[in-house]
């Protein structure tokens, strides 16, 4: 009996299929179901923001960093006022740093839950997801009466905050809190301890401290390999610094602990909200500014603590009302790069799980 | 009535044929109507479990939701890919539905069993048909030309070739047992001397069929053929219209016939106290039909390479135990 | 070993749970005050200061005015075109006199792009129905009142 003759299949995963989280498109060569070769395509959602940025004022800005990682638009909205009140050298009102820090919080948890129920969804188990997005619903729901909208909050500025809190929304928050912790128990239970799942997620996509910074990976992309790195505790800024929380590191840097610390900083989170609560004070919750917004001529970089790791803006000002030049540093971008060599020699399957471990959201990988 | 049905024992004249396809149309507009309300029961069940209301809009309560979707799929194009095999397209969906159809003849829905074949090989009969489905169901991927639905239908004759093996071992242990290969005699032996289920003595031989069965009719967490996140739609992703539904329907009735199969084997088919025998076994079947919804609202997917391993690791020798033991218990007791 | 059947048990003690989702359209969800959804405006408070053009981040708003016999300026068009309005509120912000308001309203599907310019009239009409000065189509909301 001779040989049999095989082939190598060139498939595209994308950018239109259920788990590539958006547009991503994956060029992967297949021998039967082993990935010989990987070539993540990026730029199907890509809509100039930078660039757009240019022709803009700092305040018109902010709507657009709602659209880049679409599930965390607070936490952008963040980087960018930080960015220009770090340059400007602007003092913020006390009980906007607390709104800042507690919507942030909150639109980590949310993040986490997406992550936390797409990933199963994309490993095969579609409940957890509807109850994910059901709590999820819940924060939805806050930064809906606080701010009017459900996913581009569009709510802070420079300088401060847009609306103070309606009546009775500390309170609620207060309350979710430890909903929220019951939840993640009954998630524990659902998933954590499934065996199926954990076959599924343990020591796939393994890659080790070295590697990550090498790609100049963040956020739990990084902390999973062990590497204690998080913004908020190293280079705290806003007000960080006032608050008790740990970094969550994971040990093999593997699906299983990249999903481990999504699921501990949705704790963590919560601790953070809870600690904001109890010392917000009363006060005004937009500081004094310019009428115009006009950063002094120069380079600035700033850079915070994203959902999905380092978000840094980085201005270039010839002190006009509009930037020279807006880079942002999209986590999710910079954490992709790795998808190649960590999916050769996988499977189809595993392909499904390693890109949903690195949690990416397009909106911010092709800004 | 059961006198007018009794063609198994006689010759094959114009009278019988008239009968067995009297007999067919009825079990074929029954298992139709199983089939339309386990698709309905599933969304409503899933839709419970996931703090949803479930089809709640066409009819009173959505009862009319299957029928609708069933409808629409029957009025759609029928779409043939054009760099498709287009014959072997055509008719692959109905090659996979005929069996998971003709396995229904020898579950025995009740204990004068107008419609079921009293067939000697029942259970070799049963096993052998539902093998032929894969045969439409690669036919169908490779036919389609998608690479998709090429990787699909292969996960899928990999898959079911290898779960054919433990499902076909761990029912053994009942046909020693009962010492026939008749659906009909393993439900009387049941319900005779020792009045023991056979879900006691066969417990492991029963673990081995429910998982091999979730496998065979490749359901959540052994979905991997249709693999949703991974394959798109796997092996019909290109199908659409009534070849769709054929697939589909192919999918549900072997859900029943199995269902049933392991009521038959395990839980006494028609047997019970009080209430008539085919209500006994529709209980039976439900409870089936619900364990395997209920799997698919909780469990995440199995990965192809854990799935092998686990049939060939795992439930074969389990099963191969299970057949030794029971075959050293019946030489024991008797 | 048996993780998974933990699993088990709690899907199926959420059988029970009270339903999360809403039967929109018949019942539509209770949005805060806050909510931006379409706009609306009142003519006569506009003093065509132009603040909303310009703020406007994709310049959607465009509007036009003129001197009339009390010599202050009044507004002649207003238009939004809400295929490139991402809702973003800048505009209310910085308007003055409040002539532009954002209602809860959020449902512009439509059949043409030309739907989607909304003029100076229906702005207006918008926000009459948002008073409850004219008649809209009343639903229920998810809260039990119309």
């Amino acid at each position: 009996m001779g040989e049999i003759r095989t082939e190598e299949m060139l498939m595209n995963i994308g950018p239109q299929h259920p788990s590539t989280h958006g547009v991503l498109r994956v060029v992967v060569k297949v021998d039967g179901e082993i990935i010989k070769e990987a070539d993540p395509v990026v730029g199907y959602l890509h809509r100039g923001t930078e660039k757009l940025a240019e022709d803009l004022q700092y305040t018109q800005i902010i709507p657009y960093t709602d659209r880049m990682d679409y599930l965390s638009s607070m936490v952008n909205n963040h980087a960018i006022v930080n960015a220009v009140e770090r340059a400007m050298d602007l003092e913020v009102p006390e009980r906007a740093e607390y709104l800042r820090i507690i919507v942030v919080e909150l639109n980590r948890v949310m993040s986490h839950l997406v992550f936390l129920g797409t990933y199963l969804l994309d490993l095969g188990a579609m409940t957890p997801f509807l109850y994910a997005f059901a709590d999820r619903e819940q924060v939805v729901d806050f930064f809906n009466r606080l701010c009017g909208a459900r996913l581009t909050y569009n709510y802070m500025r420079v300088g401060g905050v847009k609306w103070d809190t309606p009546d009775g929304w500390l309170d609620d928050v207060k309350k979710f809190v430890p909903y929220m912790r019951s939840q993640m128990g009954m998630f524990h239970e659902l998933v954590t301890g499934n065996e199926i799942f954990l076959e599924r997620v343990k020591g796939i996509g393994k890659f080790d401290a070295e590697t990550a910074l090498n790609y100049a990976m963040s956020g739990i992309n990084l902390r999973s390999t062990g590497f204690n790195w998080d913004l908020r505790k190293n280079k705290p800024y806003s007000i960080y610094d006032r608050f008790d929380f740990n970094v969550i590191v994971g040990e093999n840097g593997d699906c299983f602990d990249r999903y481990m610390c999504h699921m501990n900083e949705i704790m963590e989170s919560l601790k953070i909200v809870e600690q904001a609560l109890e010392q917000i004070p009363e006060g005004p919750v937009m500081g004094k500014v310019p009428k115009i917004l006009r950063v002094p001529a120069g380079e600035y970089y700033s850079a915070i603590e994203g959902t999905r790791g380092e978000l840094g803006v980085y201005i270039v000002s010839e002190g006009k009302d509009k930037p020279y030049r807006l880079k942002f540093r999209r986590p999710s971008f910079i954490n992709l790069q790795l998808l190649p060599q960590q999916l050769k020699g996988q499977s189809m399957a595993n392909l499904i799980a390693i890109l949903g471990a690195v949690d990416i959201v397009l909106g911010e990988v092709d800004a | 009535m059961a006198d007018f049905f009794s063609w198994v024992d006689k010759p094959l004249d114009t009278h019988a044929v008239l009968n067995m396809i009297i007999g067919a149309v009825v079990i074929l507009a029954f298992i139709l109507g199983v089939v339309t309300y386990s698709i309905y029961f599933q969304r409503k069940l899933i839709g419970w479990m996931q703090w949803r209301i479930g089809p709640n809009r066409v009819g009173p309560l959505g009862l009319l939701q299957t029928i609708a979707d069933v409808l629409k799929l029957l009025i759609k194009e029928d779409v043939v890919p054009e760099k498709a095999d287009r014959n072997i397209f055509l008719i692959a969906p109905i090659l996979a539905f005929f069996p998971s159809f003709m396995v229904l003849a020898v579950i025995p829905f009740s204990a004068n069993h107008v419609f079921t074949a009293y067939s000697n090989v029942g259970v070799l009969y049963y096993i052998a048909l539902s093998a032929m489905t894969i045969i439409g169901v690669v036919l169908g991927g490779w036919a389609s030309n998608n690479k998709y639905s090429l990787i699909g239908g292969m996960r899928s004759a990999a898959q079911m070739i290898s779960y054919e093996v433990p499902l076909a071992m761990s029912i053994l242990g009942v046909v020693l047992m009962a010492g026939s290969m008749n659906l009909v005699n393993i439900v009387e032996a049941q319900i005779s001397f020792p009045y023991v289920w056979y879900i006691v003595p066969q417990f492991l031989g029963f673990c081995v069929f429910i998982i091999s069965a979730t496998a065979e009719l490749s359901r959540t967490p052994f979905d991997l053929p249709e693999a949703e996140s991974e394959l798109v739609s796997g092996y019909n992703t290109e199908y659409s219209g009534f070849r769709f539904a054929f697939f589909y329907l192919a999918e549900y009735v072997y859900l029943f016939a199995m269902s049933g199969l392991g009521a038959t084997l395990y839980f006494g088919g028609w047997s019970g106290p009080f209430l008539p025998g085919w209500i006994w076994f529709g209980i039976k079947v439900t409870c089936f039909i619900f364990f395997f919804f209920w799997l698919q609202a909780t469990m995440p997917r199995i990965r192809t390479d854990q799935l092998l391993t686990f049939a060939w690791k795992v439930l074969i020798p389990l099963s191969i135990v299970n057949l030794v033991l029971t075959a050293v218990l019946k030489y024991l007791l008797h | 070993m048996f993780g998974f059947l933990k699993g088990l048990k709690i899907t199926f003690a959420q059988l029970a749970h009270k339903k999360v989702t809403l039967q929109y359209p018949d019942v539509m969800p209770n949005w805060g005050e806050r909510y931006r959804g379409v706009h609306k405006f009142y003519a006569e408070k506009c003093i065509v200061c132009n603040q909303c053009a310009r703020i406007c981040p994709t310049s959607c708003i465009s509007l036009s005015g003129s001197k009339r016999e009390d010599k202050k300026l009044h507004i002649d068009t207003y238009d939004i075109n809400f295929e490139i309005c991402i809702l973003c509120d800048l505009c209310t912000e910085v308007c003055p006199t409040e002539a532009i308001q954002m209602t809860d309203r959020f449902e512009l599907a439509t059949y043409s792009r030309v739907d989607l310019y909304k003029n100076i009239y229906w702005l207006d009409e918008n926000a009459r129905k948002h008073d409850g000065i004219i008649e809209s189509e009343g639903r229920t909301h998810a809260g039990g009142e119309k």
